[in-house]
């Protein structure tokens, strides 16, 4: 039973504390224990709250679909077109990353991405530019592609590298064309690291406020960056906790439908 | 079909060669495969059955020589291209298809529209009496329903040939007798050439209409399953295929009546109209096990020898009897159960063993010599 216990103290106190919260009061700047269904109406009602909802799921749903995009041939090349050895080597490399803080490279990339960083400077050179990389969606992507492009490509490698090359003979056997293959019979038999892939993807940049906050110039805001700037002014943390668990069921209703069709037996 | 070397070659094997780094799997193979036979290739693993195979079907290629298909090179063609379907070992059915779509999925990638090809795929599901599991998913069937989708899969688009890699070996002793009649079946009602890769004799035995054995990346004979049961053309072939009893020795009397010498006596041999030996000449002599009678006196000829009863194997009706000669080398026979129960023989019994002269079988220097 010590992992009920383990789940209750810090997954599931929290969050029914989290529901109570969402009905306290703020009153003079200091929260009131109560019961009041305001914060919950408050927000709903708020043009800027539904904006800031539609924009991070677009934003989420893009970088799910350029990061699978983008992981992809390389988790290919890494699993069918390299040695063993290149592989192993690869995958330490992928890994790496994850030892530097987030926020460390992040930083990095506003330095990088700025007016006068190093790609303006290369585009200068052919008489391109200045672009606006900062302060924008462009730069927010980057910073998302930053945080899960190494993760994905992993899961990817791993679902790939399982994948029975017999099968992929087969299809060549009965006249399927090499590019054919991928999508008809590789892309298939992956299907379970490619969606798993997405919907970490679509949960880490979801949630997060690191990108758009250094990188996209906060503004318009995303749902997190609603949360702190909703906790800042007047310290309305009854309505950021109305965020968080709008957040909470969005993730978990897609991150079930797509587990869901991940496992589905049949395409 | 026993007329199939007066017919075209479907297939020719010319000098191929497969080579994996400095490892020959497969060594200047000659080979016609003609067209209606089912010929299969046989040998231990590692003699390069497989890679045979695999280079018919574009999955490997040659690193010398060349194979044609009906007369043209197809080396350089890929596997894409060549309408060689293959039955795998593992079957290789798509996981995340239905029956019916696994079984349309040669005829899509040949762009055949959606009407037809679901007719077509449905033809050859109610041939192979499996028309009811059309919906079913692949995790859904046994291993004999498994067998069939995969050579409905192959067969859908009428090739003219059809491969198979070890395609029983998963299945049950029961499954795999049955299936063998489905093989049989179908090949000679499609009439199409059926090339079979096995390790297993009774499989190979069972179907073919030639077979080739393998070793070490060379063909060690090719012929009828009874030519290379009765009259191996090298010790390897006597050795891998059925039971035989091999004594070595030198011809000490050539002619019509050959006389040969061994550690264990000298023996009659029967050689027929086959032109005469020298004496002296170094030979393997091979006593078929299933060819051996058995008795408690000694029969007083000159081929018979003296041995102890180890231990039998029972299989049905047919006992193999495993037995030591003088020199404590093994003796195998093969006898009715009902024909050894008479004899009521315990282990350490001594026995004696006989065969006829025109029943042995001389093998000299890799290349037969007898009847």
């Amino acid at each position: 039973m010590p992992i009920v216990i383990w789940q209750l103290i810090f997954f599931v106190f929290p969050l029914i504390f989290l529901v109570v919260l969402s009905f306290w009061l703020v009153k003079n700047y200091r929260m009131v224990p109560g019961f009041d269904t305001i914060n919950w109406v408050k927000m709903f009602s708020k043009g800027y709250f539904w904006d800031a909802y539609w924009r991070t799921l677009g934003y989420a749903g893009v970088a799910t679909i350029v990061t699978s995009i983008l992981a992809f041939p390389c988790a290919f090349a890494l699993a069918f077109k390299v040695s063993p050895k290149v592989r192993r080597w690869a995958l330490f490399f992928l890994i790496v990353p994850f030892f530097t803080s987030y926020l460390v490279r992040t930083y990095s990339w506003q330095i990088f991405l700025n007016d006068n960083g190093i790609f303006n400077t290369l585009f200068a050179l052919v008489g391109l530019g200045p672009f606006q990389l900062l302060n924008n969606f462009f730069g927010t992507l980057v910073g998302y592609l930053t945080l899960c492009l190494p993760l994905v490509v992993v899961l990817q490698l791993i679902s790939l590298a399982n994948v029975d090359r017999t099968l992929i003979e087969a299809a060549h056997n009965l006249g399927c064309g090499r590019l054919r293959t991928v999508f008809q019979v590789i892309v298939p038999l992956a299907k379970i690291g490619i969606i798993l892939g997405a919907v970490f993807t679509f949960i880490l940049t979801f949630g997060d406020f690191v990108s758009p906050y250094y990188l996209g110039g906060s503004k318009p805001p995303t749902l997190s960056i609603l949360i702190i700037d909703t906790t800042k002014s007047g310290q309305q943390w009854p309505r950021a906790a109305v965020v968080a668990i709008v957040m909470i069921v969005t993730l978990l209703t897609i991150m079930f439908a797509s587990v869901a069709a991940a496992y589905r037996k049949r395409s | 079909m026993s007329d199939s070397s007066s017919s075209r070659p479907l297939v020719t094997f010319a000098g191929v060669s497969k080579r994996y780094g400095g490892v020959t799997a497969v060594h200047t193979m000659n080979l016609e495969i003609y067209e209606g036979e089912f010929l299969a290739i046989m040998g231990p693993s590692g003699c390069g059955k497989t890679t045979s195979l695999r280079m018919l079907a574009g999955l490997e290629e040659p690193s010398d020589g060349e194979i044609r298909l009906d007369g043209q090179r197809i080396n350089e063609i890929s596997s894409v291209e060549r309408d060689t379907p293959m039955v795998w070992q593992s079957l290789a059915l798509f996981p995340f298809l239905n029956v019916q779509k696994n079984v349309e999925f040669g005829l899509k990638m040949r762009q055949v529209p959606a009407e037809e090809r679901q007719a077509r795929a449905s033809k050859w599901l109610e041939r192979m009496e499996i028309l009811e599991l059309a919906e079913r998913d692949i995790s859904q069937l046994s291993g004999g329903q498994k067998q069939r989708v995969a050579l409905a899969r192959s067969l859908v688009t009428e090739p003219r040939i059809l491969l198979l890699d070890e395609p029983l070996s998963a299945l049950d002793a029961n499954l795999v007798i049955r299936m063998q009649g489905v093989l049989s079946r179908l090949q000679k009602e499609l009439g199409i050439t059926f090339v079979y890769v096995t390790h297993s004799q009774s499989e190979a035995f069972a179907m073919s209409d030639r077979v080739v054995i393998m070793s070490q990346g060379r063909i060690e004979q090719l012929g009828s399953p009874k030519e290379i049961y009765r009259s191996p053309a090298s010790r390897f072939v006597a050795d891998f295929v059925g039971a035989n009893n091999i004594l070595s020795g030198t011809i000490s009397q050539a002619g019509e009546n050959l006389e040969i010498e061994t550690a264990l006596g000298v023996f009659q041999c029967d050689t027929g109209t086959k032109p005469a030996h020298h004496v002296g000449d170094s030979l393997d002599m091979v006593i078929s096990a299933d060819l051996v009678q058995m008795s408690l006196d000694d029969p007083n000829t000159q081929n018979s020898l003296e041995c102890r009863f180890i231990s039998e194997e029972f299989v049905g009706s047919i006992v193999t009897l495993f037995a030591e000669l003088e020199d404590r080398s093994d003796f195998k026979i093969q006898t009715r159960q009902r024909d050894l129960a008479k004899m009521s023989l315990e282990e350490g019994d001594t026995f004696f063993v006989s065969w006829s002269a025109a029943d042995t079988h001389l093998i000299s220097s890799g290349r037969h010599l007898d009847a």
